[in-house]
């Protein structure tokens, strides 16, 4: 049997793309690293857990139900979501994570010598698909660690066929206000689908930050992506959904891969929309930790990015993946920016006050450690 | 028809009648070679290609038994033994070009790439730049003729073991850059003055090397360094590439975004010694890897790995009694400008401490200061070389993370 001729099988731009290798498992990080515990502040992971209806029917899953395959297009989810916000239930599709839903949408619009418009530093999901997909993905700086409507206004071309504005972006916590965001739309103007990522939207407080579901009936070319994995700590079960119109969302569709998402995961997420409370007791927790940690870093000398959403990113006087490993030695998980094209960044996941404590006591023990910084 | 074919293709693609005549032996050499030894139903094929800097011909042939000891710098051959006599050309051919690889080829036999590099002037002495101080800048990738002016600015103002021996070669560096092979950023201020420039190239599948920054005419602390370091990082950090390295590191290079491997030892003709420290910085967070050991070098990767804070599983190679090749292999890279030789493993055998000894005694002839070995700590044969290595003198200086299939160790002789 001859080996697969892979040189002629694989496209080009296959070729070209590194695959993203996700994390060890804990366990196995543990061992490696030679800690005993492991505080997760590396993926905006909600420390409080499911809000305690979702955990009701995760306790209650009944294991028969595992034999029987899930709504295909996760119904009685879409139904509720519908009601919450006042939309059609066909405005709404559910995929197996928002990456999944960001698959569906550059499957539905783009074709060969397409290409997607976003900001360098940001989710880099959007670009990955696009890239892996044979797209070309154009990236527009960010502009004073937010996203540059300027420079993506005149990066668009007629080959244009998406926008991806991450709101609040990950990881600056920056955001566009209403007022910037509807300017925006006006000048696309329907020429391009306009995708906004609400991933965080629920951490948010701000009085001029807007809701993208209200946004639907008057600019129809606007999807918006939300997901059950950050404030409603839904991550393990892979659960995120789009809403736009009916006519773009039906167009979506053609793309989507049905029953992609389990029935636990749709039963979970159907419960956590029942719940406030947790949304209020999850941003208090970040609002303390928020304010814990500028005080710290300010003691500390250090200059951080702190806005929306439950992370924050602070620079290091030196190399962030050399500071993974110190944090990781120290039973802390951060997350490295190098991959975010932010050399010597860390972003942390605000968690609460216990973790938050610990990753400054290892903060200031790795600073130590540093020649010029010691006393 | 081999040799016109390779001659041919030699002059098309650009080499000097010398560099072309010279290819065509080496070719001719090992062609002949492998007929002899080859058997008659089974084909070599031969291909020809150009990588602007230098031609490219690879033969691939399904032999089984080829025997590499011919390739190392020591090797010669007695004119009293008929079938050494008949392995001669493969000698002859290994120093008629550039560079001769080794490798598995199709169907289970051989592939050797052999290199013959263009001929390219030497950079000018006079500088074409006055350089001077820019306040503003922006980044850009050089056009040729700015290229030329960096690399001849960076001979004027920079000493030798702080750029690459290409560099001595403007032209040269113009192709490497236009093939694809080297990548340069340069800042510039707004009447298009440069205020300086960073180089940087693939040396593995998972290592970035960069050289400089080096800045022209600037105040201490300028900006430009950072910048151009971010935007190196920036260009690589979602490639497959695992490190960065910085081995001829410029006073400007930001220590901030770089973590210190430890120090090599450079020895000038006069034999004074200037300490370079090699630089590291990992592009992503590190899952963890293993890295095979010899004992003798168990004390010196723990305290590496433990300062790095490396998390990594060391295994180590014995000798249980199996059966070794009789003899190994090296390879040698000469950098007469540094004053360099570098040597690599390319097999393990029972005579490691004689061929290196011997290795040592020709470079020692040549006058050559600075001797390196490299091994790869991913490939458990080459750590065979350590208690060898240890005898001749050599002691372990700096280990690189994923330098190769898995973590380097540099060895630096007497030092």
């Amino acid at each position: 049997m001859h080996a697969p001729q892979l040189d002629r099988l694989v496209p080009e731009y296959i070729k070209r793309f590194e695959p993203y290798i996700p994390s060890k498992p804990d366990n196995e990080l543990k061992k490696l690293y030679g800690c005993k515990r492991l505080l997760r502040l590396n993926n905006n992971e909600n420390p409080l857990g499911p809000p305690p209806a979702a955990r009701d029917v995760i306790d209650g899953f009944p294991p028969p139900a595992a034999s029987v395959y899930p709504s295909g297009d996760a119904y009685y989810l879409r139904y509720k979501l519908a009601e919450k916000f006042g939309l059609h239930p066909d405005q709404f599709l559910v995929g197996n994570g928002a990456n999944e839903v960001i698959t569906f949408v550059i499957k539905a619009f783009c074709q060969e010598g397409d290409n997607i418009v976003t900001a360098d530093k940001t989710f880099a999901v959007y670009e990955w698909v696009a890239e892996f997909s044979g797209f070309d993905a154009r990236l527009v700086p960010l502009k004073d660690f937010g996203f540059d409507d300027a420079g993506m206004l005149r990066t668009i071309d007629n080959r244009t066929k998406l926008i991806f504005v991450c709101n609040p972006n990950n990881p600056t916590g920056t955001y566009w206000s209403r007022e910037k965001l509807l300017r925006f739309l006006d000048v696309v103007d329907g020429r391009q689908i306009v995708v906004l990522d609400e991933a965080y939207f629920e951490f948010v407080e701000k009085e001029d930050f807007p809701d993208g579901m209200a946004l639907m009936e008057s600019y129809p070319n606007l999807v918006v992506f939300r997901t059950f994995s950050k404030m409603y700590a839904l991550a393990g079960l892979r659960i995120g959904y789009l809403a736009g119109s009916r006519e773009v969302v039906d167009i979506i569709r053609r793309t989507c891969v049905v029953y992609s998402v389990n029935s636990l995961a749709q039963q979970a997420a159907l419960a956590t929309l029942e719940d406030g409370e947790h949304i209020t007791r999850t941003r208090r927790m970040v609002r303390e930790g928020r304010n814990f940690l500028e005080r710290e870093l300010g003691r500390l000398e250090l200059s951080f990015v702190s806005g929306e959403g439950n992370y924050l990113m602070l620079r290091l006087p030196m190399s962030d993946t050399l500071a993974y490993r110190k944090f990781m030695t120290r039973g802390i998980m951060i997350r490295s920016m190098t991959g975010f094209r932010f050399p010597n960044y860390i972003r942390i996941t605000i968690s609460h006050m216990e973790a938050m404590e610990a990753f400054i006591e290892a903060l200031e023990a790795i600073l130590a450690e540093m020649p010029d910084r010691r006393p | 028809m081999c040799t016109s074919f390779v001659e041919h293709g030699a002059l098309a693609f650009g080499l000097d009648e010398r560099g072309a005549t010279a290819l065509t032996l080496a070719v001719e050499e090992i062609f002949s070679y492998l007929c002899r030894i080859s058997s008659p139903d089974r084909g070599v094929t031969i291909r020809s290609s150009s990588r602007r800097y230098y031609n490219l011909v690879e033969i691939s042939c399904p032999v089984k038994d080829f025997d590499m000891r011919l390739f190392n710098l020591t090797a010669r051959v007695s004119a009293e033994d008929e079938t050494a006599l008949e392995q001669m050309g493969l000698l002859i051919a290994s120093r008629f070009v550039d560079r001769l690889n080794v490798t598995q080829g199709p169907d289970n036999g051989i592939l050797l790439s052999l290199v013959k590099e263009k001929s390219y002037p030497e950079a000018d002495q006079i500088m074409t730049m006055h350089p001077k101080e820019v306040s503003r800048f922006s980044l850009i990738r050089p056009q040729p003729e700015l290229l030329k002016i960096i690399t001849t600015a960076v001979k004027a103002l920079y000493p030798p073991y702080l750029f690459p021996k290409a560099f001595l070669y403007p032209g040269k560096v113009v192709d490497m850059v236009e093939g694809g092979e080297y990548e340069a950023l340069a800042a510039t201020g707004p009447d298009g003055s440069v205020g300086g420039a960073l180089l940087w190239h693939w040396v593995s599948e998972k290592t970035v090397e960069c050289f400089g920054p080096y800045l022209f005419g600037q105040a201490k602390g300028s900006a430009i360094s950072g910048e151009l370091m971010e935007a190196c990082i920036g260009a690589i950090a979602k490639s497959p590439a695992l490190g960065l390295v910085s081995l001829l590191p410029t006073d400007e290079l930001p220590r901030e975004h770089f973590e210190d491997l430890g120090t090599l030892t450079l020895f000038d003709e006069k034999g004074n010694g200037t300490a370079l420290t090699a630089y590291f910085r990992q592009m992503h967070e590190d899952p963890g890897a293993y890295s095979w050991c010899h004992p003798e070098l168990e004390p010196f990767l723990r305290s590496q790995y433990g300062r790095l804070a490396m998390p990594r599983e060391i295994l180590f190679v014995r000798d249980l009694g199996e059966t070794k090749s009789p003899f190994s292999v090296l390879s040698v890279n000469i950098e007469r400008s540094g004053n360099k030789a570098t040597i690599r493993p390319v097999r393990s055998g029972k005579d490691m401490q004689e061929n290196l000894i011997g290795h040592l005694s020709l470079l020692k002839k040549e006058s050559l200061k600075n001797v390196f070995f490299v091994m790869d700590l991913g490939i458990p044969w080459q750590t065979e070389f350590t208690h060898p290595l240890l005898q001749s003198g050599f002691s372990p200086r700096v280990v690189v993370p994923y330098g190769g299939e898995g973590d380097q160790v540099i060895f630096q002789l007497g030092a």
